[in-house]
């Protein structure tokens, strides 16, 4: 296990108790989707995982050891854990581009040399390179953010989270981040932690779905059962992915004889709608 | 343009123009060196002689565009003109050019008077010609590595750094901010738009704080121990480049010596 949660809770100085007694394990590898209304916790329990925040009570676990808060494990948890925030404006402070990727791999300790080639492929993966000279303000917001998510790639962590990482995004700037996430994550085994509170992201990307509310783990698992229940989503008010409330809607009202789980992705649709098609073929036949 | 048009055309202007990617060691100490010659000439001769190559640098190696680089003149300009005509009217001694009778005196309009403001006119021109090239040749990125090697003190360049970062960003916002205040109907009389301008400083500064925080912890997740490290990767300076410079540098001091009694009237 990469991280493990045990009964922690956070309270705010204010008073505002953000998590209440979560617990649960983040295994390598996994492609994990935290998915929660606006003030569910879910920046709250990111900041937890770099040690940002402490918790007012329970236990975290990173790479089996309990999260130490002293200055060079902190720096050791963050070489490996990298974090992109949900606003690139507050990441990106250097005058340009290449200086701003430059800044983790030179706390790192690296040699200029090493330095200027991870600078280098960052920007390439996330397909940057041609702005490496150009200060922030020159970019739109999702070339701010892959530049937050190429600062991040320099320091070639093991574990990427991002705060919701397609917020403001169009459609297409949304698709470029996911497809860029999930090549990460079947490339080089990053393990990946993202926030959002956009559904129909979800059955995009993530194999293990962790649903918050007001602070509390309501359910976690594989997104296609997940969303199977959708008495929970409605519950914690989310709602279920379009193509699945189709679904839905088509077996509740319609009475077509759709496969539990229902369909996530445009693929699964497919795939049901074809059998669907099949089935009433063969029942003409009889 | 406006001001804040202006800054952005500077900003882009330094990381586009032509020279851009030329060595900033040969750039600044061009543009450096030039500065101090030409403030130190005594007559006008060789300031001007520094406009115009800084011109020349400017508009045809850099490719500035010609109505930014003269826009840059025009505030400057106009302050100068005045401070010179009262330099030409009110100052100078011995001996007098015009008498101007009056009713309980006469006013004399000195020779050395003209003369000083003359060359000080040019004198100013040609500094501010030597900047210009810089700021619009020159990115701040650049100008903070710089500062580092010649062991600036850290705190001075991280803060150039941020100030520079920041001062674009809050451009934005403040723009967001005064659209927002428009877009609600901010009513456009005197007193209701000072109070407009009391709640957007208002709300622009816990904006500051507030984002100052942020930054913090933003850069302390990517490893930040207290000190900003700087990637220094600029190409090094060719010598020759230097060298021109130099040699041209002599050249326009001598020109000084020579040209010490070259006045205008
Ligand atoms: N700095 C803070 N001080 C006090 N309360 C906060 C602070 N940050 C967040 N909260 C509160 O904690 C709760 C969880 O917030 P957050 O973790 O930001 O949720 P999410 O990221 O899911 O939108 C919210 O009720 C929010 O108002
Ligand atoms: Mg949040």
């Amino acid at each position: 296990m990469i991280f493990k949660l045990e009964n922690l809770s956070y309270r705010y100085s204010d008073g505002t108790l953000a998590l209440s007694e979560v617990s649960l394990s983040f295994a390598r590898g996994e492609r994990i989707a935290l998915l929660g209304t606006n003030g569910s916790g879910k920046t709250t329990l990111l900041n937890h995982l770099i040690g940002i925040l402490k918790p007012s009570s329970g236990n975290i676990y990173f790479d089996d050891k309990p999260l130490a808060y002293d200055a060079k494990s902190l720096q050791n948890l963050r070489k490996r854990v990298g974090f992109v925030f949900q606003d690139p404006n507050d990441q990106l402070f250097a005058p340009t581009v290449k200086q701003d990727v430059a800044f983790g791999p030179l706390n790192l300790g690296q040699t200029p040399e090493q330095v200027k080639k991870m600078v280098d492929e960052a920007l390439e993966t996330v397909g940057m390179s041609e702005f490496k000279e150009k200060p922030p303000h020159f970019l739109s917001l999702g070339q701010k953010k892959r530049v937050a998510l190429a600062g991040v790639l320099a320091m070639q962590p093991e574990v990427i989270i991002m705060d919701e990482p397609t917020s403001n995004l169009d459609p297409r700037g949304t698709s470029e981040i996911l497809r860029l996430l999930l090549q990460l994550n079947k490339g080089k085994g990053i393990t990946l932690i993202l926030a959002t509170h956009d559904v129909d992201m979800v059955p995009l990307f993530a194999n293990k779905l962790y649903i918050l509310n007001k602070g509390k783990l309501v359910a976690h698992g594989e997104p296609k059962q997940i969303f199977s229940d959708t008495e929970l989503i409605r519950q914690v008010n989310l709602r279920s992915p379009r193509l699945t409330h189709l679904f839905e809607v088509l077996n509740k009202k319609n009475k077509l004889p759709i496969d539990e789980p229902l369909p996530l992705t445009i693929g699964e649709a497919r795939k049901e709608i074809l059998r669907l098609i099949e089935l009433s073929k063969n029942q003409k036949k009889i | 343009m406006s001001h804040s048009d202006l800054y952005a055309e500077v900003d882009r202007s330094a990381y586009t123009n032509a020279l851009a990617k030329n060595s900033p060691i040969t750039k600044t100490f061009f543009a450096l060196s030039a500065l101090a010659i030409g403030v130190s000439a005594q007559s006008f001769v060789v300031p001007i002689i520094v406009f115009i190559l800084c011109t020349c640098l400017s508009l045809g190696f850099a490719k500035v565009k010609p109505r930014l680089y003269l826009g840059l003149f025009v505030y400057p300009t106009l302050m100068l003109i005045l401070s010179c005509i009262i330099l030409a009217l009110f100052f100078g001694s011995g001996q007098s050019l015009i008498d101007i009778p009056l009713p309980w005196t006469t006013w004399a309009i000195y020779k050395s008077g003209i003369s000083i403001s003359v060359n000080t006119f040019f004198r100013v021109e040609g500094a501010l010609s030597c900047l210009f090239f810089l700021v619009l040749t020159t990115s701040i990125n650049d100008l903070c590595v710089l500062l580092r090697r010649i062991h600036m003190p850290q705190v001075m360049v991280e803060m150039s750094m941020m100030i520079y970062r920041y001062i674009f960003l809050f451009l934005e916002i403040t723009e967001k901010m005064i659209l927002a205040q428009k877009l609600r109907l901010r009513r456009s009389g005197w007193l209701s738009s000072i109070r407009s301008l009391a709640m957007l400083i208002g709300s622009l500064f816990i904006r500051t704080l507030d984002q100052g925080e942020r930054t913090l912890v933003a850069m302390t997740a990517r490893g930040y121990g207290g000190e900003i490290r700087i990637l220094d990767d600029f190409p090094a300076p060719r010598k020759i480049a230097l060298l021109g410079i130099a040699f041209f540098d002599v050249l326009l001091i001598v020109l000084i010596f020579l040209t010490l009694n070259i006045g205008v009237v």
